[in-house]
């Protein structure tokens, strides 16, 4: 048998029993022309670190105990502003998706604060509530509400109109319908809403932190600008784009998998 | 099983495209007796799922009455059972979920009306398929659920809006012998709507003919049951009414 078939089959077997190898597989030929370009010392040392200098760096943050502290900041404010944006643009988009009347109440309003871009709050926001956590908050919740919303009003427009009725014509009452036919069945939907505004949501906690910062790796990465630390700088956004990784292969993906595709609503990918 | 009436009933709508009123029922009164089984044929656009619809409690009624059991109708409600053409289960819920779903509704406690609805996946021999997902099933084996779910909620009257038309020829047929041998059993009052001639006469004790939202004949149908097609096809009554029925149904 052809050698390069044969580890082929190899690797196939193995990262079928570690999904995880899969994931890291890719960032190989990354971090290998990262490593090259760092040591050929295309551009100057201090400007351009290398992965050693930032596995250093890595290694240095955690066991002063810096990095876990900002990280866990920086996550505690996403999970709090999406826990809001949530409670708000999960009822709003089920409001507007089922009322004809709350639809053209809101819409206008609705497309109007969206178009006002979450960064865009922050000044006026600085001069309400300062530079604390009700800033970043806001920022967040206002990133969050707008994409939970639009696949919220999605979802529950593609329950297909033969649901409800038959959930009436079985004797549901109207508030069970909501629950049994319109929630369930707008859940994809909502589970997409709530990836893409977790997504959007992260990065403007980041950009966030950078203005407002006292913590959080936003701040870790403007901070080490200041102290001219490009390996601090490099190494806050590999944690952004693992963190992001994680969140989204250990959370939402199996979320998916557990709602749409298995009830066949969704394809498998 | 109660009985049902439907008195000059009538429906137009605003068609806000073409800017006019268009009469979709114009004047239909039919009576269906207790345990009847009546079939009503037409061709698209005649109205016959408005009907339904509106028997249903789905659309209103511009004009006139609907009875079941003497009392009138108003909007849907667990005494009109409806099997869905687009077969309409619960795509997040088991196959003995949807059939228990509702038993649930009228508060029948979980061991309870997952016994009632084991009972009736048997009746359509689905007893295998219970812990599936209805994605997971066969349109026919879907339809089969769909049919015994509203079955399972024990109505007053069965509504079926052209239940098998979406499924293949072969399945077909043996759908409809299946319905008609649970109704002979369970003798619902069933109204059943189709624009598959032969299945109108093959299933009903009476078939109604609809044109432009009025009803144009009512025939009924003698032939012995239990009915089973290899019988069926050969038989002579059965032959002449079809041959009658889709004549009607084409010059409608």
């Amino acid at each position: 048998m052809n050698p390069a078939l044969q580890a082929w089959g190899y690797y196939a077997r193995w990262t079928a029993r570690w999904p995880g190898v899969a994931a890291l597989v890719p960032f190989i030929p990354v971090v290998a022309i990262w490593w090259l370009v760092a040591s050929l010392e295309v551009f100057p040392r201090a400007f351009f670190p290398g992965p050693a200098e930032v596995v250093r760096g890595f290694v240095d943050l955690t066991y002063k105990g810096i990095l876990p502290a900002y990280l866990e900041d920086s996550v505690g404010r996403l999970l709090l502003g999406a826990g809001f944006g949530m409670a708000i643009g999960i009822p709003l988009g089920i409001l507007v998706g089922l009322s004809q009347t709350a639809y053209r109440a809101t819409w206008p309003i609705i497309l109007f604060f969206q178009a006002i871009g979450d960064i865009a709050w922050l000044p006026i926001l600085l001069i309400w509530f300062g530079f604390g956590l009700t800033t970043m908050t806001f920022v967040i919740v206002y990133t969050v509400v707008f994409p939970v919303v639009f696949n919220t009003v999605l979802g529950v427009r593609s329950v297909p109109r033969d649901l409800p009725r038959a959930a009436l014509s079985l004797g549901a009452p109207r508030w069970r319908v909501l629950t049994e036919v319109i929630l369930p069945g707008a859940l994809p939907n909502i589970v997409t809403g709530l990836r893409n505004g977790l997504g959007y949501g992260w990065r403007a906690l980041i950009a966030a932190e950078i203005i407002v910062g006292t913590s959080g790796i936003g701040f870790l990465m403007f901070d080490a600008r200041r102290a001219g630390s490009a390996t601090e700088i490099v190494l806050g956004m590999i944690v952004l784009g693992l963190l992001w990784y994680a969140v989204d292969a250990w959370i939402l993906a199996p979320i998916e998998r557990a709602t749409g595709q298995r009830w066949g609503l969704v394809t498998r990918t | 099983m109660k009985s049902l009436e439907i008195r000059n009933l009538q429906k137009t709508y605003f068609d806000p495209y073409a800017g006019t009123k268009v009469t979709a029922v114009q004047d239909v009164s039919l009576d269906i007796r207790e345990g009847e089984f009546v079939s009503v044929v037409g061709p698209s656009g005649c109205g016959k799922t408005t009907i339904l619809n509106m028997v249903a409690g789905f659309l209103p009624a511009t004009g006139g009455e609907i009875r079941v059991g003497g009392r009138p109708v108003k909007g849907p409600g667990a005494d009109r059972g409806v099997v869905f053409q687009s077969f309409a289960l619960f795509p997040w819920k088991t196959v003995l979920d949807n059939v228990g779903f509702g038993p649930k509704m009228r508060g029948v406690p979980k061991a309870e009306r997952d016994r009632i609805a084991r009972e009736y996946l048997a009746l359509a021999g689905l007893s295998h398929a219970a812990d599936r997902y209805p994605n997971e099933l066969s349109g026919g084996m879907q339809q089969r659920v769909g049919v015994v779910r509203a079955l399972a909620n024990d109505p007053d009257v069965l509504l079926m809006d052209e239940p098998f038309a979406s499924v293949d020829a072969q399945t077909r047929m043996t759908l409809q012998e299946e319905l008609t041998r649970i109704w002979q059993e369970k003798q619902h009052t069933v109204l059943f709507i189709t624009h598959d001639v032969g299945e109108a006469v093959f299933l009903a004790d009476r078939v109604v003919v609809l044109s432009k939202g009025r009803v144009m004949r009512d025939i009924p149908v003698t032939l012995p049951r239990p009915r089973v097609w290899d019988e069926v096809t050969e038989d002579e009554d059965f032959k002449r009414l079809s041959a009658e029925v889709l004549h009607m149904v084409r010059a409608a």
